[in-house]
Formats: structure tokens, sequence, C-alpha cells
């Protein structure tokens, strides 16, 4: 495991820290924010998605680029594993994706750096609203569980191909 | 009223987006910004315009149901309007949530309501101004309105079956495939389903889509009767329900009909298909 993320014991219950180090950073930043603070911070994020665009001469293991039914627009998930089995992600965005998927893709991408797959695939999604907030959970605006489960599928993929070489 | 007309019956009810840029600054006029993408005003909106939300100001928080007057007049004081003030209302979804928040307006019994033809899109699209600056305008006293206009322009479920049994026009504006049952949600919207799939018995399929051009602006008057009158068999003297699933993109087929086409016996049924879909016992129809 490594030290940027939290781990399940015996029981599967996730000790301390309960989410990798970046992301908790993350989630308390946006747990001590006023509400218009933290609507700031959320159109903040959604402003930098763009800088979790691949970068020329970036190489990955996998990618996935699709429109879902889920989603208003493309969304294109690509990941590379580096030799100390930690995950980079990189993410492109139609222009119809909605400010909170947008925003989820930053801090995502941001959050989960350093983690490797399977941290990632075992993250649970109940820290989304501890960012979002409850006011902004709601009907229509439900994508942004969306580039969470997007990530993780792209994981999951690469985890079971690795599963397969070996086998 | 003409069932041929060349002309929008009320064509002072949109403006343009070149009009728009050169009145920003115009006393009387509250541009109001209503999107489904809750966040999108705050990251750049057309210069003086205000957000009213169609959930969390136009709703009640508890109930589904809309404001009381009291709390309609509270909101128009906050953002500065008062019952002679203009509303231009615009937004994302080629207009579906500026028409819903203009028909709420409607509702509370503000007449004086515009929209921005082509929305949020094609002001963007044209590369006209954009700030974050939010406005912030005096606060007026907006005496709370006596009454909802509910029966005049909102249909409830009771009325919508009633609609069905009479067989008068009754237009359902989803997608084909939700008219037809063959999906239980909105494209795009799968986590938003219901328990049944497919229509009110008697309603014409007609998506709202089919009002509008490629850059979200409203067709002709021509294209409008022939679509409404001829194919969905409406009448100006029979009085028409349309529906969707929320009450939203049947705000925008509401908008054509009364606004465009003139029609003023034309009422929202904003349960939809969300109700409708999920009533014990409301007959249904499927296929198309």
């Amino acid at each position: 495991m490594s030290k940027d993320c939290g781990k399940l014991d015996e029981l599967g219950n996730r000790s301390d820290p309960p989410y990798p180090k970046k992301l908790d950073k993350i989630i308390h930043l946006f747990e001590t924010l006023p509400e218009d603070e933290r609507r700031e911070t959320i159109v903040s994020y959604a402003e930098n998605a763009k800088k979790q665009e691949p970068r020329p001469g970036e190489k990955f293991d996998l990618e996935d680029v699709r429109k879902d039914e889920e989603c208003m627009d493309t969304v294109g998930v690509y990941l590379h594993v580096d030799e100390n089995g930690k995950a980079q992600i990189r993410m492109t965005l139609g222009p119809e994706v909605q400010t909170l998927t947008r925003a989820m893709t930053a801090i995502l991408c941001k959050g989960l750096e350093g983690c490797t797959p399977q941290e990632i695939l075992d993250l649970p999604s109940d820290f989304v609203t501890r960012i979002v907030g409850a006011e902004l959970v709601r009907i229509r605006s439900q994508t942004i569980y969306y580039v969470l489960t997007r990530i993780k599928g792209i994981c999951k993929v690469y985890l079971d191909r690795q599963r397969m070489a070996v086998a | 009223m003409a069932t041929n007309p060349t002309q929008y019956a009320h064509p002072e009810a949109l403006v343009e987006t070149d009009w728009l840029e050169k009145h920003l600054e115009d006393d009387g006029i509250r541009i109001v910004e209503s999107n489904e993408d809750v966040l999108l005003y705050d990251t750049g909106h057309i210069p003086g315009a205000v957000h009213i939300d169609w959930r969390a100001d136009l709703q009640d928080p508890v109930i589904r149901d809309y404001i009381t007057p009291e709390k309609f007049a509270a909101l128009c004081g906050m953002n500065g309007i008062t019952p002679d003030t203009t509303c231009i209302f615009y937004g994302d979804k080629a207009n579906w949530w500026a028409c819903y928040a203009l028909w709420a307006f409607r509702l509370f019994g503000h007449e004086k309501v515009k929209i921005l033809n082509g929305g949020r899109d094609k002001w963007k699209a044209e590369g006209r101004p954009i700030t974050k600056e939010k406005p912030s305008y005096p606060k007026t006293s907006y005496t709370a309105p006596k009454k909802r206009f509910d029966k005049e322009i909102r249909a409830f479920a009771d009325e919508a079956l009633a609609q069905s049994k009479s067989k008068k026009p009754l237009i359902d504006v989803r997608s084909p495939g939700e008219f037809k049952g063959e999906i239980t949600h909105m494209p795009e919207y799968p986590q938003e389903g219901v328990l049944r799939g497919g229509h009110i018995p008697g309603a014409k399929s007609m998506p709202w889509k089919t009002a509008t051009k490629e850059d979200n602006t409203f067709k002709s008057a021509p294209d409008l009767a022939k679509i409404y009158f001829e194919q969905c068999g409406v009448k100006p003297d029979v009085d028409t329900v349309v529906y969707c699933r929320i009450g939203e993109r049947s705000s925008h087929t509401w908008f054509v009909l009364t606004y465009l086409l003139g029609l003023d016996n034309v009422r929202n049924y904003d349960g939809s298909w969300t109700e409708w879909g999920n009533k014990v016992g409301a007959p249904i129809e499927k296929g198309a």
C-alpha cells in the first residue's frame, strides 16, 4: 500500500486516513469553506479541468474515450501506471460537460495522484457530497459521480489485464 | 387568431442577442439567467444578469410545488424586480429553464416577460460579453401577488386525465423513446427513471426540439403553425395541455404555443411523467 492512501483492514474497514492524503486535504478544505466560497472554489477547480488533459509526448497504458448516456458530452480517461505502480490520470472533457463534473475531474486527478489503481478502485464515493455540499447534489446534477466511476472503470480494466497476463 | 400566421403572435416576447447587447443597461429591464447546470452562472454570465435557480429559488424546499406568493415577492425584491420590470430570461439547454422560470413568473402574475432567442449558447457562440461580476440592485418592494395562477396556466394530474378522456389536445414533448415507453428516463439522464414507461393515452408526440433551429432560436411562425396546428391538432378554441418529465421541456413548448402562436388556453402539466409514470392506477399507452 502506498503511504499516500488509506488501507483496508481484515474486516474491510478503512483505517486512517480514509482517503488518499491529497484528496483528504481537498475534502477538508471544502468542509471548512462557507457556502459562497465553496461554490467559488468548485468553479475554480472546474476552470482548471483543462490542465488535466494529456500533455504532448505523454504515453498511456490505457485510453478510454467515449460518450456515455450518463454524461452530456464525450469524456476521455487516460491511465499511465509508472514503474512503482502509481497511477497517473489525465482526462479530456467535451464542451457540454457540466461545471460540477468538470470540477470533480480536476479534484480527482489531483487528489488521486500517487495512488495505485487498486487503491483508486477501493475508494468509497461518500466524499463527493463532503466536497460539493448537500445543496448542489440534486436532480440534474448527479453526474458528479460519473467521473469517479469512469476513473475506477479504467483502473479495473488495467488490473484485470494485469491479472490475466500473470495467469 | 389565425392558424396560418405569417409572424409571431407576440413578437415582443422575444429579444435577439444583438438587441440585448445594446440594451444591457436599460432601465426597467432585468436579465435573468436560469440553467440546468447549477454553477454555470458562476462561471460567467451576461453583464448585469441575476441568477434565479429553478430548484432553490422557485420551488418549495420540501413539498413538490412552487414557492408561495410571499416568497416570490421576496425573491423579486432581492433581485431589484418590481411588477413593472421587464424580465428577460435566458439559459442553457436551449432555454429550457429560462422558459420554466418565465412560466413560473407568470404563475405569480408577472406579465412583463421575454426570452432571449437562442439563449446562453447563442450569446456565447457570438462572442458577446460575459462577466463573473455579480450585480447588486437596490432592493425593491414587490407586493405579494394575491394568488398563483395555477388554474390558468398549470395542469394537475386529474386535469391531464380529463384532457385525455375528453380527447382534447395533449402534447408529449419528450423524446420518442420516452413517449413509446422504450426508456423510462430522458436520454442522457438514466438516473432519473420512473416506474412505468409510455405516455398519457391520446397524447401526441412532438419533441420540444421540433420548435427550434440548430442555433436554438425558434422556428418561424408558419413552421410552428404547421407543427402544432396541423400535426398536433392544436386548435385556438380548444384548451391544450403540454407535459414532459418535470415540466421544463414542456415550459419551452408552452412558451411557443402561448407567445409565438398566441394561444391563450395552454396549460403546463409540470407534474409530468415523473408523477404520471409513478402514479398508481394512472392509465398508460405504449408505442407510437
